[in-house]
């Protein structure tokens, strides 16, 4: 979506969330934000700075009062938008609420989009890019290891990190720059030096990139396909590990035909699990596009569980999904452990190689717990490492690895014996590229990409 | 009072910025007086006797390729030549001259006198006649008064110039030259914020007593590289430059002294700049550098005067005498001329058109070291574009702007009028966003063009121009299409071969005898178009997508109320700058990119009002 940016109006929302709550909060931000506010509410004193006024909410089309309301008033210099700001504080009901967002609609303000708020504060430079998306992530915070994250990044420390690898990449240019501008002063350069200090940028670059994956499993979720032939206990696994009847179980193979996603959670991580119709030799037509469904969500799934059952030799089937195992990261799991053993063990074992297997009974939810801390090891790696600062956005990964990639070109073409000025440009680069993290505005694309920004986290 | 002569354009001084000036304005057909407090200085060099260098060197080439003097004058009267960065790459390679300053003074001033329409006057000027917020003319010490369309003031350090030598202080322009008191007033009076800089110069020393054999020659280049695009002649090494070293003696001299310098002691208040201090602030700031280095430059042919370049001072000078005792070689020298230090005044260049006319004050132009410049270079610059841009004026046509994409000549004037200047300003090649393409081998290309439109460059050189654009393009099909086999990498064509690593133009030549009738600077050309080739389309589509937002038209005396959201501060100074796009909104100091968006959106749709909706279609804040 691009949506126009607009400073001009003064816009509105509810800040707090849906539903009946014993209180509710208006927010009000922009130019006319006093002027509208003091329309619709009638304090026992005046609107002042940072004072909190106790008052009545007032229908000035109708000439009634309809509730009671506290109302603080945040002069533009030091609000969280950078503008004029009125909180209006009332009772909670959707009714009311919705009130005072018509009168606010009526006296003149907009009603603000997705993230408005937030936009205006980066966009008076209250906070920087980074910051303004840990707002986003702060609201949203699935767990309180994600929202401590985000919390300080939202006090800086993200962007503090960022701005310390650009400097040492800044002093680094300077060393060539100065060599390049002074060429008289005898000005030696230790490319050794040099290449030691990009290397060690490049190396907290990679621990920024990876804890992306880290990051990504806190916010969006990793997508786990759970594989099978039909009848082994998919969904009977599926409805164990979610604590609740979701999907349907039968004696009959097929039962399961088009897919069903829903999340859990293991310690702060968020699984996507995809349950689906068995992979074998399909016995109806709807089943034939049940299996080709399943196919290519399971090529598309960040992870598999790939399931069998203990009680049936392996068949041809078994052998074909236990390949899928290649290409991705798996868990095998050894269902219906309570039933006699039919399964070929030594050839499983062999067939399954470095992947784990686990042994389970979905039935009796037996061994579910060690499957479920097998996979947040197994598919998120880098759960238990104590990142200082984790990535949560892909533009965030994306404007880290690019930098990564100007560095690297740095270093090959020092080696290549490329010319000081190019090596030059090249860091120069990578430093921008390391700005526009933090949302330095550039141009009309970079003013676009805010934009979108916005949008992708609604 | 006397009105003694009416004129289009006065340019009051003639140093690098007035005499460029002046030639541009008299060139381009406008009746000019330039007047200079002494004849005999006409453009002197008051400082060390070099042209050029990094980034310096690429503005003369871009004030040549747009038909200045400095080029031509500097090949004319230069005693050593200098490529500098000769091992680096094209982008970052730059000539440096040796001059004679007798000889430069000279050639310029004979210069200026043949040329038409400019008239040449030795006076004082004490006051600048501005009526109604435009200028009027100006008034000279006897009271004479010269009626100006336009006045391009260039009055380099002389502004309330105050010398110091240790902490003795006395008021002049240069060593024993009077400094216009009345002028910096004058400024004053007319409402602009001034500031008060510093700089300094060496000693100069005899020749006769220095004992050469202590230090190490630097010769000139083998074949030196000309400034000029136009000049044809083969230049010539006269002189060669020495390098030598300070040492812990001359540390310790310094340091003991330290009471008796007027920076300090507190005395001096202006800031002076960090790329050029004196020996007193390095051996402060480095202390643990045991030597610092300095060059023994002569200052002409004819004259026994040798420049010390890095010995710049402001310590009283008996420490002057006693720092040269240390240093073997020079312990028997005669100081000629005394180092010293100098404080003077100018105007915060932030109140500034692009086109380098007062904000305030209609047809004022200023260039040169009054806009917090420092170097013959940079105020040569300024002196030529405020000399198009007063006759652009006085014709009513759009205002001559270099984009900082095109020239270091729009980069120098946009760090000055949307930063200002904390200490005197020097341009550097890393200022510039586009490096790569901000080359002396392509400076005609990028500039001649205008310098031929503006009515700068005669048709004969133009003609010449369009020869060598012509070759260029020819020995560019033919790089293109050429194919040669070597054996590591195959078949591929001649560019592709010299845009590997460690190959270079004469590589190429081996494969093609018929690129030999290329000149130097040509190849040189060629060599860094292909080589950087990437690099320069990368940043062509960044230009191309920075000047969407940068070309976007304000109409003239647009009213900024009318676009909503603005703050007051921001409208006041829209309207005072009165910016005719957003790139130069954007470049005004102080205005934010809040501000920039406001004007964007205003501008690019001026959408209808949506916002009062009368349904309710709450949404929720995230
Ligand atoms: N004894 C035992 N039976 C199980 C276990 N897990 C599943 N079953 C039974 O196996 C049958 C098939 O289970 P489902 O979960 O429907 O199997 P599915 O893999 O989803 O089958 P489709 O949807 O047909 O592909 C049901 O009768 C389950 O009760 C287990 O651990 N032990
Ligand atoms: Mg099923």
């Amino acid at each position: 979506m691009n949506r126009e940016i607009d400073l001009a109006s003064t816009i509105v929302a509810i800040a707090t969330p849906p539903g009946v709550g014993a209180l509710g909060i208006i927010r009000i931000s922009g130019p006319a934000a006093l002027e509208i506010a003091s329309k619709i509410f009638q304090g026992k004193h005046e609107l002042s700075p940072w004072h909190l006024v106790q008052g009545n909410l007032f229908d000035f089309e109708s000439g009634e009062f309809f509730d009671e309301a506290t109302a603080v008033y945040f002069p533009a210099s030091r609000s969280y938008t950078r503008e004029d700001m009125v909180e209006l504080i009332c009772h909670g009901s959707p009714v009311i609420l919705e009130e005072v967002v018509r009168l606010a609609l009526k006296a003149g303000a907009r009603m603000a989009h997705p993230g408005e708020f937030t936009l205006r504060a980066y966009l008076n430079g209250r906070i920087d890019l980074l910051q303004a998306e840990a707002v986003n992530d702060l609201i949203r915070a699935t767990s309180l290891r994600q929202a401590r994250l985000s919390f300080y990044q939202l006090n800086g420390r993200l962007s503090r990190k960022i701005d310390g690898l650009r400097e040492s990449l800044i002093y680094i240019l300077s060393q060539i720059e100065a060599a390049i501008e002074f060429p008289d002063e005898g000005i030696l350069l230790d490319k050794e030096q040099i290449r030691k200090k990009i290397k060690e940028v490049i190396g907290e670059l990679d621990k920024l990139i990876e804890s992306h994956n880290l990051g990504e499993a806190m916010m969006r979720g990793v997508t786990l396909a759970l594989v099978g032939r039909a009848n082994v206990g998919k969904s009977t696994l599926f409805n164990a590990l979610l604590e609740k009847d979701r999907a349907i179980v039968s004696p009959f193979p097929g039962t399961t035909r088009d897919y069903l996603e829903e999340k859990i959670k293991i310690d702060d991580l968020i699984f996507n699990l995809v349950d689906m119709a068995g992979l074998g030799k399909p016995d109806h037509p709807v089943e034939e596009e049940g299996i080709r469904r399943g196919r290519q969500l399971a090529s598309q799934a960040e992870g598999l569980l790939i399931i069998l059952d203990n009680s049936q030799p392996l068949c041809d089937a078994d052998l074909e999904i236990l390949s899928l195992a290649r290409d991705k990261k798996a868990i095998f799991v050894l269902n219906k452990i309570d039933l006699p053993a039919q399964i070929e063990r030594e050839k499983l074992n062999a067939l399954a190689g470095g992947s784990k297997l686990i042994e389970v009974s979905a039935l009796f939810r037996l061994n579910l717990d060690k499957l479920k801390r097998s996979i947040a090891e197994v598919f998120s790696p880098a759960l238990n490492k104590n990142y200082e600062n984790v990535i949560f956005h892909w533009r965030e990964k994306a404007a880290l690895e690019r930098t990564k990639e100007a560095l690297t070109q740095v270093l090959e073409k020092q080696n290549g014996g490329y010319s000081d000025e190019i090596i030059a440009e090249e860091l120069r680069l990578a430093a921008d590229t390391l700005g526009q993290l933090t949302g330095e505005i550039k141009s009309e694309e970079i003013i676009n990409a805010i934009f979108s920004e916005f949008c992708i986290g609604k | 009072m006397a009105v003694i002569g009416e004129y289009d354009v006065i340019v009051v001084g003639a140093g690098h910025a007035g005499c460029e000036a002046a030639w541009a304005s008299s060139r381009m057909g406008y009746e000019t007086l330039l007047v200079t407090i002494h004849l005999e200085t006409i453009a002197q060099m008051s400082c060390n006797p070099a042209v050029g260098g990094l980034a310096k060197g690429h503005l003369v080439r871009e004030i040549d390729a747009l038909g200045g003097l400095m080029g031509r004058i500097t090949d004319e009267t230069g005693i050593q030549f200098r490529l500098l960065n000769s091992t680096r790459g094209a982008a970052v390679q730059a000539p440096r001259a040796q001059c004679d300053k007798a000889k430069y003074r000279l050639m310029m001033k004979h210069w200026l006198e043949n040329t038409p329409h400019l008239t040449i006057f030795q006076a004082i000027v004490t006051e600048i006649m501005v009526r109604d917020g435009k200028v009027k003319g100006i008034r000279t010490l006897d009271g004479s008064e010269f009626i100006g369309r336009a006045v391009i003031l260039t009055p380099g350090t002389f502004l309330n110039g105050l010398i110091h030598i240790g902490l003795q202080s006395y008021p002049a322009g240069r060593a024993n030259e009077p400094p216009s008191l009345e002028l910096s007033q004058c400024l004053r009076r007319l409402g602009l914020k001034i500031i008060r800089l510093k700089t300094g110069t060496p000693m100069r020393l005899d020749r006769h007593t220095i004992d050469w054999s202590y230090f190490t020659p630097q010769p000139g280049d083998e074949e030196p590289v000309p400034f000029s695009f136009w000049t044809k002649k083969k230049l010539e090494n006269k002189i060669v430059c020495y390098l030598g070293y300070t040492n812990e003696k001359t540390h310790e001299i310094i340091r003991r002294n330290l009471d008796k310098s007027p920076l300090y002691s507190g005395k001096i208040k202006g800031i002076g700049p960090r790329y050029c201090p004196s020996i007193e602030d390095k051996v402060v700031k480095f202390p643990h550098h045991n030597r610092h280095q300095f060059f023994l430059e002569p200052e002409g042919i004819d004259t026994a005067e040798i420049y010390v370049n890095g010995l710049s001072s402001s310590l009283p000078l008996e420490v002057q005498m006693e720092i040269l005792k240390s240093i073997p070689g020079l312990d028997q020298a005669k100081i000629l001329r005394p180092a010293y230090g100098i404080e003077y005044d100018a105007v915060l260049p932030t109140q500034l058109k692009p086109n380098l006319e007062v904000l305030e004050i209609e047809n004022l132009f200023l260039a040169g070291q009054i806009n917090g410049t420092s170097g013959y270079e940079e105020a040569a610059a300024q002196g030529l574009m405020a000399g198009i841009n007063a006759c652009l004026k006085l014709r009513g046509e759009p205002p001559f702007i270099l984009r900082r994409d095109q020239a270091y000549i729009g980069v120098l004037i946009d760090d000055l009028i949307s930063r200002g200047v904390e200490e005197p300003y020097r341009l550097f090649t890393s200022r510039a966003e586009y490096r790569l393409n901000l080359r002396i081998d392509n400076a005609d290309q990028r500039l001649t063009p205008y310098g031929y439109k503006l009515g700068l460059i005669s048709e004969d050189d133009y003609r010449l121009f369009l020869e060598k654009k012509e070759r260029l393009q020819r020995a560019m099909v033919f790089l293109e299409s050429q194919k040669i086999s070597i054996p590591e990498s195959g078949i591929l064509t001649l560019k592709n071969y010299l845009k590997m690593p460690k190959v270079f133009f004469n590589d190429v030549i081996k494969y093609a005898a018929q690129l030999k009738e290329l000149s130097p600077e040509e190849r040189r050309f060629l060599e860094a178009e292909i080589k950087y080739e990437g690099y320069l389309k990368k940043q062509q589509r960044e230009i191309e997508e920075l000047s969407k937002v940068d070309e976007v038209r304000i109409p003239p005396n647009f009213n900024f109320q009318e676009v909503p959201g603005l703050t007051r501060e921001a409208i006041e100074k829209l309207a005072k700058f009165n910016p005719s796009t957003l790139g130069e909104a954007k470049r005004i100091p102080g205005i934010t990119p809040a501000a920039i968006i406001n004007l964007l959106v205003y501008f690019k749709k001026k959408k209808p009002e949506s916002n009062k909706k009368d349904h309710l279609d709450v949404s929720r804040e995230t």
